[in-house]
């Protein structure tokens, strides 16, 4: 399988396809406002057509690059381009201040290689063993997971858990528009038989996350013209002395395994790995009083972390369906599309994709170390393109995604409806995430829910004699008692500072 | 708005569309005899979100934090933003009987119009690029990747 995977990869077609999306999503990733996801829901559409390892080959590459592009404009300009770079922006703006701009990018770029390839190589060892411990799960197991991972994701992905149970719930009661499973009964269709299937996930995607933040920006429209000042940048090299990296890997390591940890964990993101990385390697250091001057092992632990969750979100998704964060989510839709079922059983019956997506990591990864440092000169100055301009393109590209994944004007409508859903949860301060991963886990909420209690003739007693669901179940309940004691601390906390608390959420 | 009326119109909306959910899922027959039916799970979803929005509903209006009754800034710009929408929707109606190049041509153009300002607005350069785009992507989705577009009463 893996030399089935090896001959798919090494294609002409396929490097290509890997080789531009790497690039675009460096684009994608540097602009901020733009984002990894809205990179890959952007392409999505486009696989379709495509032979599955070259469409989702070029999924892998939007993905890395929009991860690895952000710390370009967190350096640059001090504003992340991803939200996963923020903690690169506290060393890194200070060592452009010092003229150290491209020595700061260097290293990033070199450690956020370092970063993708431990997570990769954590994904290759971490997933067979997790789908072999998988394939023991029963119906009502799954329910449980299920449960398990739209608590976690509402309870972490904003500070308010209400707000996010909620949103995952609207996400789960959309799912259930069309056909349900098992009977194939109709539900929610008011007589429109466009509805009959139900939404379509790649255009429930490309309005909550795409046309939701071009409205914005319409709102926002006044703060379109004002630019960033940008800094100068001089590069030799990666930036840094074979005895420096040297030095750096403890830190690296570090980082790497929180990157993963953190990756793993459903609904937790790439800027908290940086931030927890940026933290840990200060409260280890030797000189801890100079982080936030401008040293490189803050980048380095924070482009490092942030890469390596890559690798660490395939894992749960893989082995289980279950998307940690939103990328991911768009890459589940992906992977559906090209009729590859993620679960315990994917090794056995796609085992050529699962490869082929892992060495489609590795060949992106190299992708990115050699162009994103080679094409800096091109990057930096596309961080010029104006907002005004490159928003509406997005926005036609958008229209033109929802009618190619079914050839009908109906899902265009349905673009524009979800993104005034999206825009609804952004000002009524309610996360996103939440709806989308309750929309993908509907089905598998619902389906093993009825199957359960199919066999257990109606008794929901079966979620609790069953060791692997009543573990979940309880984590679920302990990490909800956790979170509401923690908004309970940190709504007093902001009472007595005189401030209130933030409830949106970071998107990948 | 306030914090406080932020989070009263956000449960009153999920209470409400959680008690129309359950209402609708009540129609839903069931099919198969050793089963909960298809209007199980809609029912159980709708109950949880009538508990989650009513259990946010109280905490909101037990809410003692001053800060909760202050009025929030905001800076949007209520024309860019329902200009925005309208433009959206005048394109998305004009997709499939207008034809795709040329509703786009022109939702473009308006779309760069309204985000721009003095400062930065170029309506030629913002002409070219209208017309430029969607015979480029048109070309790109019809020709290389044979994925037709809505042509429209014009043909193209």
């Amino acid at each position: 399988m893996i030399m089935q995977a090896f001959t798919a990869i090494f294609t002409p077609v396929c490097l290509g396809l890997i080789v531009f999306g790497t690039i675009l999503g460096i684009i994608f990733g540097s602009i901020p406002g733009l984002s990894a996801t809205m990179a890959v829901v952007l392409f999505l559409p486009i696989t379709f057509g495509m032979e599955p390892t070259n469409g989702i080959s070029l999924l892998v590459g939007l993905y890395m690059g929009g991860i690895s592009g952000g710390l370009i404009s967190a350096i640059l300009l001090k504003i992340p381009g991803t939200p996963s770079s923020i903690s690169t922006v506290f060393d890194g703006g200070p060592m452009a201040d010092h003229g150290e701009a491209g020595r700061a990018l260097g290293v990033g770029i070199l450690y956020s290689f370092v970063g993708s390839i431990f997570g990769i190589l954590a994904l290759w060892f971490i997933s067979p063993f997790l789908a072999k411990v998988t394939l023991l799960f029963s119906a009502a197991d799954y329910f449980a997971v299920a449960v398990f991972a739209l608590t976690i994701i509402a309870s972490l992905s904003g500070k308010d858990m209400l707000s996010g149970l909620l949103s995952g719930l609207l996400g789960i009661a959309l799912a259930m528009v069309g056909m349900a499973p098992i009977d194939a009964a109709t539900r929610f269709t008011f007589g429109n038989y466009q509805l009959m299937s139900g939404f379509d996930i790649t255009v429930l995607l490309i309005g909550v996350f795409a046309v939701t933040d071009i409205i914005l920006v319409g709102f926002g429209r006044r703060g379109l013209s004002k630019k960033a000042e940008k800094k100068p940048y001089q590069l030799k090299g990666y930036g840094l002395s074979m005895k420096e990296f040297i030095q750096q890997l403890p830190n690296a390591l570090r980082s790497s395994v929180i990157g993963v940890g953190i990756g793993i964990l459903p609904g937790i993101g790439g800027s908290t790995a940086g931030l927890l990385s940026y933290t840990a390697a200060k409260n280890s250091s030797k000189y801890p009083e100079k982080f936030g001057t401008g040293i490189i092992d803050g980048i380095i632990a924070s482009e490092t972390s942030n890469n390596a969750v890559i690798g660490g979100s395939l894992v749960p998704l893989l082995c289980m369906g279950i998307p940690g964060n939103t990328v991911t989510a768009v890459f589940l839709g992906g992977l559906t599309i090209h009729g590859i079922s993620p679960g315990p059983l994917i090794f056995s019956k796609s085992g050529n994709i699962v490869y082929g997506i892992y060495i489609a990591l590795v060949v992106s990864s190299l992708i990115m170390l050699i162009f994103e440092r080679l094409g800096l000169p091109l990057f930096v100055k596309l961080l010029d393109i104006p907002k005004h301009i490159l928003l509406p393109i997005i926005m036609v590209l958008c229209c033109v995604g929802a009618y190619s994944s079914n050839t009908r004007v109906f899902d265009v409508y349905c673009v524009l409806g979800f993104g005034i859903l999206g825009l609804v949860l952004k000002k009524l301060k309610m996360p996103s995430t939440p709806l989308i991963i309750g929309f993908i886990l509907g089905s598998m909420f619902e389906e093993n829910l009825r199957q359960a209690l199919q066999a257990s003739h109606g008794s929901w007693s079966i979620f609790v004699s069953r060791p692997i669901s009543l573990c979940f179940l309880l984590v679920a309940v302990i990490s909800c008692s956790l979170t509401v004691r923690k908004n309970l601390k940190d709504k007093k906390a902001a009472a007595l500072a005189g401030a209130s608390i933030n409830t949106e959420e970071e998107e990948g | 708005m306030t914090i406080k009326m932020r989070n009263t119109i956000a449960s009153v909306i999920f209470l409400l569309f959680g008690g129309f959910m359950f209402y609708a899922s009540m129609g839903v027959k069931t099919v198969m005899s050793n089963d909960v039916g298809s209007g199980y799970v809609p029912r159980f979803i709708a109950t949880l979100i009538i508990i989650t929005a009513a259990g946010k509903l109280i905490l909101t209006l037990l809410d003692k934090n001053p800060n909760s009754q202050k009025k929030e800034s905001s800076t949007s710009d209520s024309l860019g933003g329902f200009g925005t929408i309208g433009l959206m929707l005048l394109y998305m109606l004009a997709f499939n009987s207008v034809g795709f190049i040329l509703s786009t041509v022109c939702y473009l153009f308006a779309q760069m119009m309204l985000l721009s300002d003095s400062t930065n607005r170029k309506p030629i350069l913002f002409a070219v690029l209208s017309i430029a785009v969607p015979v480029a992507v048109y070309a790109l989705f019809v020709y290389a990747i044979s994925m037709p577009l809505p042509v429209g009463v014009f043909g193209f």
